[in-house]
């Protein structure tokens, strides 16, 4: 809310800097955005009188002329404009002037003689019409016979004026305007709150007479007053009006539209000005548009209306849209003679939704949108009508019109001000808060320990003691609250039990040199096809939102293989040589679609890798970490994830349930992420993990008590044949004793046969009661091989 | 006998002086003390000797070995000495190139701040959960005090994904779903992720972390809510620094403000990051509104409490000085490994 200081001052006694002002007003709830000083646009440009004026010997478009500026001497300036003529007053940009435009002025020599400034034309001082006649005219801007030599061009515009812009809380639709903004102000500032009381003359008459109201739809329009003002005598407004207009941030066009913008700044309360005589049978109604029916607002633009719609219909159509925007059919101009004038209270959500149906907003649906008082309507009105007078507008017809159901009762609230005190936690003295409310323009008492207070009719924000509590404790300054330990017993925070399994695995991640990586949930929805996942791959079954803010941002993911990729390619992209990546978050699977309730939100964990040292085996390692982590059995089996090489896949059951595919991206699927290096990348479902890591339970096992005997073993197997098949064999051949298996060489090629592989281990064999004999390791070797023959795999010769 | 006793020990302890090494030091050994050593060679005669003389010339031939051992072991020791010492002369390196570290990995800095925030409200005694990021309407805003078509629902553009289904703009969701399944006291906060539909820019992010914190007990006010913050704020930002509440409107809130802290970048002073005015703001916060309290089953004539909102997100980059927030979704490895 843009206020101009000077329209402030006139409803306040303003003593104190503009800078103290708003620390004070931000301190109490009504932050400053931004301090406009109007004067700081323009410098030393003084009005000129031209006393004389001579052809510049040396050029003959060059005008010299002598002006009086106020000082002992004349001023010499030079000018090329055509227009001046000896006597006229313009505005001269002196030696070391500033202009609007941001250009600065010095004196200077023009064809050989000295000019000491420059001669502005309404354009150079960034002049419209509306702001001073003849300021669009081509030349130098004449100024009008008020102007006195030497005055200040900052004074004739009225440009020694402030604007603050207020931010304005959404609880406080009553400071969306002026008087608002003054009421604050002059409690802020200990001031008494000087507000106009309307009064005027009517030419007699009878509105009845003129027009009649109908309002079908109370639910939407609560009040509707109207009045008709007769023998338009349409003009200019007064400076004084004007300037406030345009602090506010609008332009002024003529004194009936004027006065209609004037009040709705000064009150909050938007007024609409009909053309009394494009109003058809002269009848008014407040009605929900028809299917079918159409308006052209004053924009020009046309609009299809729905029943949802809240129009001012005459007899016939629609010729305002409530609350938004006026009929150009009965627009007020140059030539109208009578006026219907309205102001009423339209209820805020349909406005809101009407406006943004037509993508509509002005001035007027933004506070029916933040909402207006149903009392202040009348208020407004009496204002109108007596600037009306003031300006000499037009003739009041006599009689009002106010169609409304039933206006609301005031509100009292009674509130024991300890308990304002206990919620805050200061003792703020109760008399001073007698003193704040009433300034507030709560009237209140203390009367037996009780403070009574009487809510103003446009403060609908006010529901109780915490909002009695706010108002007190925002006058009387948050300096006071003091920070205090809470009382209460000594307890103990808790994380839940999926944090502390999920900050386990991530540590477990990080020492494994990964990097956590974070991206949006939402994706696009092309993600399923770059996976290349099946048609009837239940991932497809995404949540998607109804505004995404783009394509690439439209979809709930159900995996985070898309954004792991997208990670890896930004990396590569940037020449990042290599790369351990994880991500643990949730994903999105609906129930049902479309979504009806909330999906299931089920944690998962990404991981991805590449670079030289990279390979299947080092993601394998990081997998099996992760799964020993979670104390979880888990088999080996190769899988069909159609985004991995189909050779290099797998994924872990874990009591029958596959909780981690992972493997080598496929190259297909590679390519349509940019990235034609190797990369490795596992998904994991983190739910069954975290319910086996806390079933686990760690129980120490006595060291060995006997020595163990290693016993090396090379064998020859079919080259299709895994290496789990021929540990499981060997566990089989000598069950009990077999501690540890190592793998210590895998060959194919040069002697071995075409089809086979040679696998040799280190085989390590303990038992807990004995040592071991060599006679039992030489037999228990026999057996392993005995054992392993079974699966084709015999002994390397 | 007598003379070569002392002849061997006079050679052996002569040839004891120049050996240089080790394994000349063991062959010396066996040559003087060994079972075909001359000293042994000397000693296997003594049974020529006569009565008399052979206790005299044991005793010498025992001097001489005990003499020749103990100058062995000295020697033996010296050599080891000498031979660690040129090992370790050998072995120097240039301690100036560089480590074989492995890499080590780390969290994300939004993580690592939350992981932060979270050890300090742990500490103080709030427990740590977790809401829904999809919420329907009713936990979002209806039960927060903002009814259908309140005004203040248009102070955050939320994303919908059906009807009455929304992501939520904001942890404060997780208040409600807490005090309905739980008694006061009340000490919760809940970090989590929002979303917003703010186009992407330097500042704005429709992804974005926030924690919630709430507190509800007898006797809870304003000031309890200040002394609260005020740890928080220590922990972060420093001892020295201050909070200050401003005035300000939450729907679920009453009295609601806005806290800022004395510029960290300037002390307070006014400088570029503060605008010039001292104080940055960090976090919105309040009294729990009554009809909130009253919304989930709990009497406000009984109990008061506060709630308060941080976001991670803003709190991630003044702490490090990111410049744009883009950059913490981006996960290049050279942003990333800064962080530990």
């Amino acid at each position: 809310m843009k206020v101009s200081l000077n329209w402030l001052k006139r409803y306040v006694d303003i003593d104190v800097p503009v800078e103290e002002l708003c620390s004070r007003m931000t301190m109490s709830g009504f932050e400053v955005e931004g301090v406009e000083d109007l004067s700081a646009t323009m410098e030393n440009v003084k009005v000129g009188r031209i006393i004389k004026i001579e052809k510049h010997p040396d050029a003959d478009k060059l005008r010299v002329c002598q002006l009086d500026v106020g000082g002992e001497e004349p001023v010499q300036i030079i000018t090329g404009a055509d227009n001046v003529f000896e006597g006229a007053l313009v505005p001269c940009a002196l030696h070391k002037s500033k202009l609007p435009n941001g250009t600065h002025i010095t004196k200077g020599k023009l064809r050989g003689l000295p000019s000491n400034g420059m001669l502005c034309s309404g354009e150079e001082l960034c002049l419209k019409e509306a702001d001073y006649p003849g300021a669009e005219v081509y030349g130098i801007l004449i100024l009008k016979d008020d102007c006195i030599p030497g005055m200040d061009m900052r004074d004739v515009l009225h440009l020694n004026d402030v604007v603050i812009d207020f931010s304005i809380l959404s609880n406080r639709p009553d400071c969306n305007s002026v008087i608002g903004v003054a009421r604050e102000v002059a409690v802020v500032l200990g001031k008494e709150l000087k507000l106009p009381v309307p009064s005027y003359r009517t030419s007699g008459g009878n509105i009845a007479d003129e027009i009649a109201i109908t309002v079908e739809d109370y639910d939407l329009c609560p009040r509707y007053m109207g009045r008709v003002v007769k023998n338009l005598r349409i003009g200019p407004s007064p400076d004084w009006m004007k300037d406030c207009l345009r602090a506010g941030g609008m332009r002024p066009i003529n004194n009936i539209v004027d006065i209609t913008n004037f009040v709705m700044l000064e009150t909050g309360h938007p007024m609409h000005a009909f053309n009394l005589n494009d109003i058809r049978g002269r009848q008014i109604i407040v009605r929900r548009a028809k299917e079918g029916e159409q308006i052209t607002t004053l924009d020009g633009r046309e609009h299809p209306l729905t029943p949802e719609m809240l129009v001012i219909a005459d007899g016939e159509q629609p010729s305002c849209l409530a609350g938004i925007m006026g009929g150009l059919e009965s627009e007020i101009t140059a030539e109208t003679t009578d006026l219907f004038l309205e102001c009423a209270k339209f209820k805020r959500d349909n406005v809101r939704r009407t406006a943004r149906a037509l993508g509509m907003r002005t001035e007027s649906s933004a506070r029916f949108e933040k909402g207006v008082d149903t009392i202040g309507v009348e208020y407004a009105m009496e204002r109108a009508l007596q600037l009306i007078e003031e300006l000499d507008a037009g003739d009041i017809v006599g009689g009002v019109i106010d169609r409304n159901d039933g206006l609301p009762a005031g509100r009292s609230l009674a509130v024991r001000p300890e308990r304002i005190s206990e919620l805050l936690g200061v003792d703020v003295p109760h008399d001073e808060m007698v003193r704040i409310l009433n300034a507030l323009e709560i009237k209140t008492e203390l009367r037996d320990g009780v403070l009574h207070c009487d809510i103003p009719y446009f403060r609908d924000d006010i529901e109780g003691r915490a909002d009695l509590a706010e108002e007190v404790m925002r006058i009387y300054g948050y300096e006071h609250i003091v920070g205090t330990p809470m009382n209460g017993a000594v307890i103990r925070g808790r994380k839940l039990p999926e944090r502390i399994c999920g900050d386990k695995v991530k540590e477990l991640l990080t020492a494994q040199g990964m990097r956590e990586i974070s991206t949006y949930s939402f994706i696009t929805g092309k993600a399923p096809d770059l996976l290349g996942l099946a048609a009837d791959d239940p991932r497809r079954q995404a949540v998607v939102l109804l505004n995404p803010l783009g394509e690439e941002n439209s979809a709930m993911r159900t995996q985070l293989a898309f954004s792991m990729l997208t990670v890896l390619s930004t990396n590569l992209s940037r020449k990042n040589p290599a790369g351990r990546f994880f991500e643990l978050s949730k994903v999105f699977v609906p129930k049902s679609l479309p979504l009806t309730e909330q999906p299931d939100e089920v944690p998962a964990l990404c991981l991805g890798l590449y670079g030289a040292e990279e390979d299947f085996y080092t993601l394998k390692g990081i997998v099996e970490a992760v799964l020993a982590l979670c104390g979880a059995e888990a088999e080996f089996v190769r899988s069909d994830e159609p985004y991995l090489h189909p050779g290099r896949q797998a994924k872990a059951l874990c009591g029958g349930e596959a909780v981690v595919s992972f493997g080598e991206v496929h190259p297909a699927a590679a390519a349509r992420f940019g990235i034609s290096e190797r990369v490795y990348l596992a998904e994991l479902k983190l739910a069954p993990l975290y319910a086996l890591m806390q079933a686990q339970k760690t129980v120490y096992k006595p060291l060995p008590k006997f020595p163990a005997s290693a016993r090396d073993l090379a064998v020859i197997a079919d080259s299709e044949l895994p290496i789990a098949e021929m540990e499981k064999a060997i566990r089989a051949g000598a069950s009990g004793i077999v501690e540890k298996i190592e793998l210590f060489d895998v060959y194919q090629g040069g002697q071995i046969p075409a089809g086979k592989k040679s696998v040799a281990y280190s085989i390590l064999l303990r038992a807990a009661d004995r040592t071991l004999t060599d006679e039992e390791c030489d037999e228990a070797m026999k057996n392993i091989l005995s054992s392993l023959e079974k699966i084709h795999v015999f002994l390397r010769q | 006998m007598r003379t070569q006793l002392e002849q061997i020990k006079e050679s052996a302890l002569r040839e004891l002086a120049q050996c240089g090494d080790l394994k000349a030091l063991e062959a010396l050994r066996v040559g003087y003390l060994g079972k075909k050593g001359q000293l042994t060679a000397i000693l296997k005669q003594m049974g020529k000797l006569s009565a008399e003389e052979r206790p005299v010339v044991g005793q010498i031939a025992n001097e001489v070995r005990q003499a020749l051992e103990a100058a062995i072991a000295e020697k033996q020791e010296a050599l080891r000495e000498k031979e660690l010492n040129d090992r370790l002369e050998a072995e120097r390196i240039d301690v100036t190139m560089p480590g074989k570290a492995r890499k080590t990995g780390g969290l994300h800095p939004l993580n690592i701040v939350m992981n932060d925030l979270i050890d300090i409200f742990q500490s103080m005694g709030f427990d740590v959960v977790d809401g829904p990021e999809v919420e329907t309407d009713y936990y979002l805003f209806e039960a927060l005090n903002l009814p259908k078509d309140h005004p203040a629902r248009d102070m955050q553009d939320t994303f919908y994904l059906g009807q009455d289904l929304l992501l939520r703009s904001q942890t404060s969701s997780a208040q409600i779903r807490v005090m309905e399944q739980r008694q006061p006291p009340i000490r919760i906060v809940c970090p989590g992720r929002v979303f917003r539909a703010d186009e992407v820019d330097a500042t704005h992010s429709p992804v974005f972390h926030q924690m919630e914190g709430l507190v509800v007990d007898k006797g809870i006010t304003m000031c309890d809510l200040k002394g609260c913050l005020e740890q928080f704020v220590h922990e972060i930002y420093g001892p020295e620094t201050q909070v200050r509440f401003r005035p300000s409107f939450f729907p679920f809130t009453e009295p609601s403000v806005e806290v800022d802290v004395t510029c960290a970048e300037c002390g307070g002073k006014g400088c570029r990051v503060c605008k010039g005015t001292g104080w940055l703001e960090i976090l919105g916060a309040g009294m729990v509104h009554p009809n909130v309290l009253a919304g989930c089953g709990i009497d406000p004539e009984v109990y008061s409490g506060f709630a308060f909102g941080v976001g991670i997100d803003r709190l991630t980059t003044t702490r490090y000085k990111i410049s744009d927030i883009r950059l913490l979704f981006e996960n290049d490895l050279r942003f990333l490994e800064q962080f530990r």
